[in-house]
């Protein structure tokens, strides 16, 4: 199970006897209160779940607005987790819209001569709930992040273009963590962002400094790309997936680099004798384990070796890619269909709250 | 062909070590010319200074091919650039070298790609190096590498000055097609609002043209007619240039005492950039105020003052009710006068913002950092650790989340990045509970135990040492707060029990005594660490008196014997004080025990096994030390066959280690016997044995300073007259009785 790890409850504060004692039960929450609350805490387990639902196809369109959709999907985003947001109101948005775009302009007259000379060229941000985009009740609703601006040597009626766009999402987040997080907390852990570097490095730092959060560059490691080939080919029969391309890293000097291109209808045959003989036994639960992802990854890697006489296994797979998204291993991925952007979200916030230092 | 470019400021010759010995000819300081020879005879030896020295005095026209003396020379010049860098001069006589094409072109581009600055490049030697360009016999390529050279150490040039003095002169390269967009690049970074004034625009819509243009543009939009199109890539590209890592290496090595920016303006998204801002989380945030007030909640309609507003302690109390919190808690940590509040706010929030962040520059530093960069920010990161470390001492308290950090990090540590403050980090962890304990702290500390060195394993033993304290304090004032027989903080969220508590220090305190035992094996009984082990020893041995903790485990064998049998004095010495504390509290805490049928001291059931091994410690000192016995008691501690110590051939071997003969006190007998016998030509030590002579003995040794000793001997002869009501059978009294029966 992933991360367990406690925060201070807020529930005790009001039982607290003495003064000294609830100043120094605030320090050391560290270990004490996970072991309460679970059994095997996650100090030193915390690892991704074994198990998950198998991708079934959300009527996505339903929940979440095609304008909304339109935005996300096919453009690749770039990741980072962010540790829980202090007094962030969904309520506020407007507000923050206002404090973002006056910070932004701020932030270029510091930086940039240019600017200086050009002071109607500002920066328009519209920040928005996107309802719906969510997995459990315990999630908070997303957030879209949208910066509009005029090109610098644009004339006055010319539109403003929208410059950069990010999301801050919480799909399915492990809820013993998010309750164990006082109210004024928010979770939004996963941050995507799309646009010049130069911007999102403003918005981080406005995020910073208004709500005292922090943001870490959120690689997709090794097993979750996994799990990405494995859950996106479990998808094939209701969507196409049209090819299943997988880079893989060697470690040899020079580096190797091998495109693995996958014919979708045998990646499918593969993947449905791997999860045969579980189908048998529980038919109900449409669970999908981590045996048969590295039954699936084995598979492909010895079909691959019986051609090329090369092992994968001593590589990193850096990248996958189908019909319904790609993901790299450096933190970009982009889906292009939204049906089963709910799964996807799911596996990247959970790799997102595995990197919250506490 | 060399001398014909000279510029002023720039100096007649490049070659430092002709004026000096022209110099120092005249002076008439003999010492001062010795010195000098002396320094000058290794600069002469030193190849580098040779090879500098012969490429700026090589003649025009040398030729290069089957010229071993320029290879040799070359590589030298190259192996000091990639290893530390070139100095000033050496940047100069180079580039001068390079460019006045004096050995042809082929060497050009090879000197260029090796000119790697360690600190700065002289802006006069940039100079003469573009007015060599000007001559023209200069390949297009090699051309081209030398902006892209420029171009790449632009902020590490000392002074732009005479450089955009020659402004126009760099703008009539502009016409040469391959040149221009390096070029336009060039002039872009030395661009000022008069310089526009001079020229005419290049021609052409290439997009590094027209970001120069733009440029000019802002500046003087009257003289720029051409319409800029609106959407402009990033102009530039990054010439991916040989020099960059390098020159990021040698930065790293040489401590970077150049400003960190190498990047070139406007194409910021290379390595070096990000690697800086990489860095950026261990800087302490801004003390600010919430900009965000509208978000708050508008009950608190009070006044509040920013904590940045207070400047004094004073100020604080004042206001100790309308305070504010920063936006970022991580900027108390940089105020004194901040930590002074957080020590009595009560905010559970503010904890957490403050632990977040903090977790979160602890992981993203030492954790998350792929390319093993540490070493590099060692600085940064000492500093970031010494101030944690000064706060968490502040408030007498670990931070939860350097804890889980720690955990984490100590399976990957290496023992020897930043110890003091890792241990000093340990040092404030707060209680493990017992069964997790081993995973999270033995498991990986016994293997950078076993694989370090003995300032590692001392250091080990002193941070041990500290968190055995901290928790006994820890107990100590909670068991003021609670009652005895509850479990502690039962109403907290923290669900540790006293016999949790005493679960975990007793992991610890046997712990310790494993590593001590491999420890002392492992480094030959090494007196310094058999200081820090009894250090901890005797903080174990006081748990009782001081903090209340009825707690009993002896030392292992493996310490107690080393202790016992060192050839220092000050050990035995130390060993006998903790057998004296020992002796001191496990009576009172027998009858304590006994008389009260509490539950708490239930938890703290003292094992028959103890007492038996405090015995036969007790038993073998006292007959080692005192009564020149060695007494070895069948089945326990350790067996020496008789056999084995008459095969030794050491004349009465049970006496060698009493008072007079153990080989850390018979200086001390010497001295006594000369003093006693001053005469006397033949040493008999074993006439200090009658009895009188021993008395004074042990007096003369109490006076040199061997508290313990004398603890150790008074306490145990003062127990004879113990009352009889504690002699339980094989508990401690029967045999300590014994021992004292055999001392009289």
């Amino acid at each position: 199970m992933i991360s367990s790890v406690r925060t201070p409850t807020n529930s005790d504060v009001v039982q607290r006897r003495s003064k000294s004692k609830s100043y120094r039960l605030s320090y050391r929450s560290g270990l004490g209160a996970a072991s309460r609350l679970c059994p095997t805490p996650a100090l030193t387990a915390r690892r991704l779940n074994t198990s998950r639902k198998a991708p079934k196809s959300h009527n996505i369109t339903e929940k979440v607005s095609p304008e909304h959709l339109g935005l996300l999907v096919k453009t690749e985003w770039q990741l980072s987790y962010v540790t829980p947001l202090y007094r962030f109101r969904h309520t506020q948005l407007k507000s923050y819209s206002r404090q973002l775009s006056a910070f932004i302009a701020a932030e270029k007259q510091q930086g940039l001569a240019i600017e200086v000379e050009r002071p109607q060229s500002s920066f328009r941000v519209s920040f928005s709930v996107v309802q719906g985009m969510v997995g459990a009740d315990d999630d908070a609703e997303s957030v879209l992040m949208q910066i509009h601006s005029r090109p610098l040597f644009a004339r006055q009626d010319e539109p403003q273009q929208l410059v950069w766009k990010g999301w801050l999402t919480c799909v399915n987040g492990n809820p013993e963590y998010l309750r164990s997080l006082p109210k004024d907390f928010t979770c939004l852990p996963l941050l995507g962002s799309s646009g010049p570097e130069a911007l999102t490095t403003v918005v981080k730092l406005w995020f910073q400094q208004t709500f005292d959060c922090c943001f870490g560059h959120l690689e997709i490691s090794h097993t979750s790309l996994q799990w990405l080939v494995a859950l996106w080919t479990n998808c094939h029969t209701e969507c196409g997936i049209q090819h299943l391309k997988m880079n893989w890293t060697l470690p040899v000097a020079p580096p190797l680099q091998v495109t693995y291109t996958v014919d979708p209808q045998d990646a499918w045959v593969l993947w449905s004798s791997v999860r045969k003989d579980k189908l048998e036994v529980e038919d109900e639960e449409d669970n999908v384990d981590i045996d048969e992802v590295v039954r699936f990854i084995r598979g492909l890697k010895s079909h691959f070796y019986r051609h090329f006489q090369l092992d994968l296994s001593a590589g990193c797979l850096t990248q996958v890619s189908t019909a319904l998204g790609s993901a790299k291993h450096s933190g970009r991925i982009k889906i292009s269909n939204s049906r089963y952007m709910i799964t996807t979200l799911m596996l990247l916030t959970e790799c997102a709250l595995l990197k919250m230092p506490i | 062909m060399a001398a014909n470019f000279n510029l002023p400021g720039q100096s007649d010759s490049d070659s430092p070590s002709l004026n000096d010995q022209s110099l120092f000819s005249r002076s008439g300081n003999r010492s001062l010319r010795v010195a000098e020879k002396e320094r000058r005879k290794n600069e002469a030896e030193d190849p580098f200074v040779l090879a500098l020295k012969y490429f700026s005095e090589v003649e025009a026209g040398t030729p290069v091919y089957g010229n071993d003396e320029v290879e040799r020379n070359l590589v030298v010049v190259e192996k000091a650039a990639y290893s530390r860098g070139l100095s000033p001069e050496a940047v100069s006589v180079m580039l001068e070298f390079a460019m006045s094409l004096r050995m042809g072109t082929t060497l050009c581009a090879r000197v260029l790609k090796c000119l790697i600055p360690a600190t700065v490049v002289p802006q006069e030697a940039v100079v003469r190096a573009v007015v060599w360009l000007g001559v023209g016999k200069i390949p297009t390529s090699t051309q081209v590498l030398f902006i892209k050279w420029v171009l790449t150490m632009f902020d590490m040039i000392d002074a732009k000055d005479q450089l955009r003095a020659i402004y126009g002169f760099i703008f009539s390269f502009v016409t040469d097609e391959n040149l221009c967009p390096f070029i336009c690049h060039l002039l872009y970074l030395l661009t000022r609002k008069e310089s526009v004034y001079l020229l005419l625009s290049p021609q052409g819509r290439q997009p590094f043209v027209m970001h120069l243009l733009s440029l000019y543009k802002v500046f003087c939009p009257e003289l720029v007619t051409l319409s800029i199109p609106s959407r402009m890539r990033s102009g530039f590209r990054n010439h991916n240039s040989p020099w960059k890592s390098a020159l990021i290496g040698i930065q790293k090595r040489n401590g970077s005492q150049v400003a960190p920016s190498i990047s070139l303006a406007l194409t910021v998204k290379d390595k070096g950039s990000s690697r800086k801002r990489k860095h950026g989380h261990l800087q302490l945030p801004a003390l600010s105020s919430v900009v965000n007030k509208e978000a708050a909640e508008p009950s608190s309609l009070r006044k509040v003052v920013p904590l940045m507003q207070l400047h004094s302690f004073t100020q604080l109390l004042e206001n100790m009710h309308q305070i504010e919190l920063p936006a970022q808690m991580g900027s108390l940590l940089g105020s004194s006068l901040a930590l002074q509040y957080l020590d009595c706010v009560q905010d559970e929030s503010a904890f957490l913002r403050l632990n977040f962040w903090l977790g979160y520059a602890l992981h993203e530093e030492f954790l998350f950092c792929g390319d093993g960069g540490t070493s590099q920010t060692s600085e940064e990161a000492l500093q970031f650790l010494n101030r944690l470390l000064s706060t968490q001492h502040f408030l007498q308290e670990g931070f939860s989340s350097s804890e889980v950090f720690l955990y984490k990090f100590l399976s990957v540590w290496d023992g020897s990045l930043l110890r003091p403050q890792i241990l000093g980090l340990l040092s404030n962890i707060p209680v493990v509970p017992s069964s997790r304990i081993g995973q999270l702290l033995f498991e990986p500390l016994m293997q950078l135990f076993l694989t370090s060195s003995i300032f590692f394993k001392c250091g080990l033993m002193e941070c041990l040492n500290n968190v055995l304290l901290k928790w006994l304090n820890w107990h100590s004032v909670y068991a003021l707060e609670d009652d005895w027989d509850i479990s502690l903080n039962s109403h907290t969220s923290i669900n540790m029990t006293l016999s949790g508590f005493k679960d975990s220090v007793m992991e610890l305190v046997h712990f310790v005594g494993r590593l001590a035992s491999l420890g002392l094996q492992l480094e030959g009984c090494h007196s310094l660490l058999l200081s820090f082990i009894l250090d901890f020893y005797e903080t174990v041995c006081d748990t009782f008196l001081k903090y209340g903790l009825p707690l009993i485990v002896m030392p292992p064998p493996g310490v107690f014997y080393p202790a016992l049998l060192a050839t220092d004095p000050v050990s035995v010495d130390r060993l006998a004080y903790i057998m004296y504390r020992w002796g001191f509290f496990i009576p009172m805490l027998q009858s304590a025990v006994n008389l009260s049928g509490c539950t708490y001291w239930q938890a703290f059931h003292i094992s028959r096994q103890t007492f038996r091994e405090f015995n036969q410690y007790l038993l073998f000192m006292v007959s080692c030390l005192l009564n020149s016995k060695m007494m070895f008691q069948p089945g326990v501690g350790v067996q020496l066959n008789e056999e084995l110590l008459l095969k030794s051939n050491v004349p009465q071997y049970w006496t060698r280690f009493s008072l007079i003969h153990h080989p850390a006190f018979m200086s001390y007998a010497v001295d006594f016997h000369q003093k006693c016998w001053p005469g006397k030509k033949d040493m008999d030590l074993n006439s200090i044995k009658n009895s009188k002579m021993w008395g004074w003995y042990l007096d003369y040794l109490f006076t040199q300073g061997y508290d313990g000793l004398k603890h150790f001997v008074q306490g145990n002869i003062s127990w004879k007259s113990a009352p009889a009501d504690i002699q339980q059978s094989d508990s401690l009294s029967a045999s300590t009785v014994e021992v004292h029966a055999q001392l009289s």
